[in-house]
This record gives structure tokens, C-alpha cells and sequence, in this order.
């Protein structure tokens, strides 16, 4: 994808200077925390290390307590 | 060298995780486990730590314990498939520096895209962001590297066909080293797709072949750990 073809929240994002960036990715990263949000990997079959035993499908949004209730069409 | 890099390239928005290149001596080692002690880090998958696994191509995978970084990931490497030795990525590494003068050194973007050529899905798409961003960045300031790493990297059909319309001389240059830059100029648009694609799984089936020693290995010491005759 060309950055003209790409979605304006990139786009701005790519505007941003490298350490703009870096503090926004900060940012996201507390929130995501916050939220519940998991630091396990996620599970990956093509990475060389991905391990079926041990890997899971993970919390439904990363939070041990929520699981999917309902899941759209597709 | 991995996601936090592409953060600052403009390739990711946030990693669950910290990689580290490192240059493998005896002295980095100690200070590093120190670091990974001060952290109250501890291995969390095979192998264990171990130059030698290391220097084999091998990542070790350590998780923190309390304090702020608790539950983050750091895996560590000393080498990494069809790059250079430590010395040259960090001759090469570029350095941003923050408002308070702390800085951060990484793998330049050249072999951070190099890094990414994986077998793994996920990782293409940050290749494509992470030279599309540098083009972006720099599109306007063409030296004969930059030039170079962009006909050379690009992975989008419309940016390859304007590189070679912008850049003819040197796009022809590198049509030995990169064949489907001859589409480009016709542009032929769907072909040119179609022979993108066919890059990758030339990539990914290199990045197998690269790991199915190393793999076996994987198993070999999980088995090991699981029968309780693995180290630490």
C-alpha cells in the first residue's frame, strides 16, 4: 500500500517525528495494559517459534475475565 | 531491532515486546545479565541462555517480574539470518535521541527490513509500511543509496512503477539483482503483484530452511525441559 493509499490515521502517524512516535506508542501501550491487555505473544503456526502446546488462542481482548459472546458475520 | 524499532520508523504503533541484537562478547553478556537481573527477568522458553546457541542463530526469550516492566517480553539475538555481524548493524544502526537526551540506538531501516524477511505473515506488511515511510520521509532528498534501497525493498506495484519512471537509469541497473523491476516498466500492474508475491514465498522458504535446523533443535530442548533434564 502507498502511503497516498493508506488510512489517514497512518498517514498521520507516519507525519509524526521517530520519537513522536515513540511517546505515542507509550501511550498506547498503558492503555492497552489498562484495558487488560495481554503481553503473551500472539499465537503464530508460521513463526519458527510458536509452540502448540503452549501457545493458546488467547483472552478474548487480551482480559482474562471477557470472552465472546457474540462475533460478527465474517 | 524488532517492533519498537518499526515504532520508530512509522511502521507499527506499539510491540508487546523488547528484541535485542547484541554483540556477543563475554563482558556484554554480564552486563546484559545484570540488566535482565535488575528487570528480575527469567528465561520463559527454550533455549537456554547460552552463547554458543546463541552464535547458532538461536533467540532466548526472557519475561520481567515486577516493577514497571512486569509480564514484558525481551528476547535476545547475536545473529540474524542474511545480516552482517554485530559490528557492521551497529556501525549502520541509526540513533534518535529524546527531549531529555536519552537515546535509542536501532538497526538501521535497511536491515530491519532485511530482518522482517520472514516466514512469518505478519511481518510483510511492516516491510511495506516500514519503505513506504522512508519514501515518504525522504522521497524528496534522493541519494544514490536511498534510491538504491527503495527499487530494491519497495512492495507495492504503484510505487515500484513510479520509482522506475522517476529513476530509469537506476532502476535498469537493478533489473539483474531484482528481474521483476523490468514489469515496472511496462507497467504491468498485476503482474508486477503476482511477482511480488512470488518474492515472498522465496523469502519464507529461505527463512524455513534457515530455522528447520534450529527447530529440531527447539524440540530436542523442550523435550529435555519437559523431562526435567533441561538447564537453566
Amino acid at each position: 500500500m502507498t502511503f497516498e493509499e493508506m488510512p489517514d490515521e497512518w498517514q498521520e502517524w507516519l507525519e509524526l517525528t521517530p520519537i513522536e512516535r515513540f511517546r505515542q506508542s507509550e501511550k498506547i501501550f498503558a492503555q492497552y495494559l489498562a484495558i487488560g491487555g495481554s503481553l503473551d505473544p500472539d499465537p503464530d503456526p508460521t513463526s519458527p517459534f510458536y509452540d502448540p502446546e503452549t501457545s493458546s488462542t488467547g483472552a478474548a481482548y487480551g482480559r482474562p475475565g471477557l470472552r465472546v459472546l457474540r462475533r460478527g458475520p465474517v | 531491532m524488532g517492533g519498537q524499532a518499526c515504532v520508530f520508523y512509522g511502521a507499527a504503533q506499539f510491540s508487546k515486546d523488547v528484541d535485542l541484537a547484541l554483540l556477543a562478547s563475554e563482558e556484554n553478556f554480564s552486563r546484559l545479565l545484570a540488566a535482565l537481573g535488575e528487570l528480575n527477568a527469567k528465561r520463559i522458553a527454550v533455549p537456554r541462555f547460552d552463547p554458543a546457541l546463541l552464535a547458532r542463530g538461536h533467540a532466548v526469550h526472557f519475561r520481567c517480574q515486577g516493577g514497571e516492566a512486569d509480564g514484558l517480553r525481551v528476547d535476545v539475538m547475536t545473529r540474524l539470518r542474511d545480516l552482517p555481524d554485530f559490528a557492521v548493524l551497529w556501525a549502520r544502526r541509526a540513533t534518535i535521541q529524546d527531549e531529555d537526551g536519552a537515546t535509542f540506538e536501532i538497526l538501521s531501516v535497511e536491515d530491519l527490513v532485511q530482518a522482517k524477511k520472514t516466514q512469518r505473515e505478519k511481518d510483510w506488511p511492516m516491510i511495506d509500511a516500514l519503505v513506504e515511510g522512508h519514501y515518504r520521509a525522504l522521497g524528496g532528498e534522493p541519494t544514490p543509496e536511498r534510491v538504491a534501497f527503495w527499487l530494491a525493498e519497495s512492495r507495492t506495484p504503484e510505487r515500484l512503477i513510479g520509482l522506475a519512471q522517476r529513476f530509469p537509469n537506476e532502476a535498469r541497473a537493478q533489473t539483474s539483482r531484482r528481474p521483476l523491476l523490468r514489469l515496472a516498466f511496462s507497467g504491468e500492474s498485476e503482474a508486477l503483484r503476482t511477482a511480488l508475491d512470488a518474492e515472498v514465498r522465496l523469502e519464507q522458504a529461505k527463512d524455513r530452511a534457515y530455522w528447520a535446523p534450529l527447530k529440531a533443535e527447539f524440540e530436542a530442548f523442550r523435550r529435555a525441559e519437559r523431562e526435567g533434564s533441561g538447564t537453566a
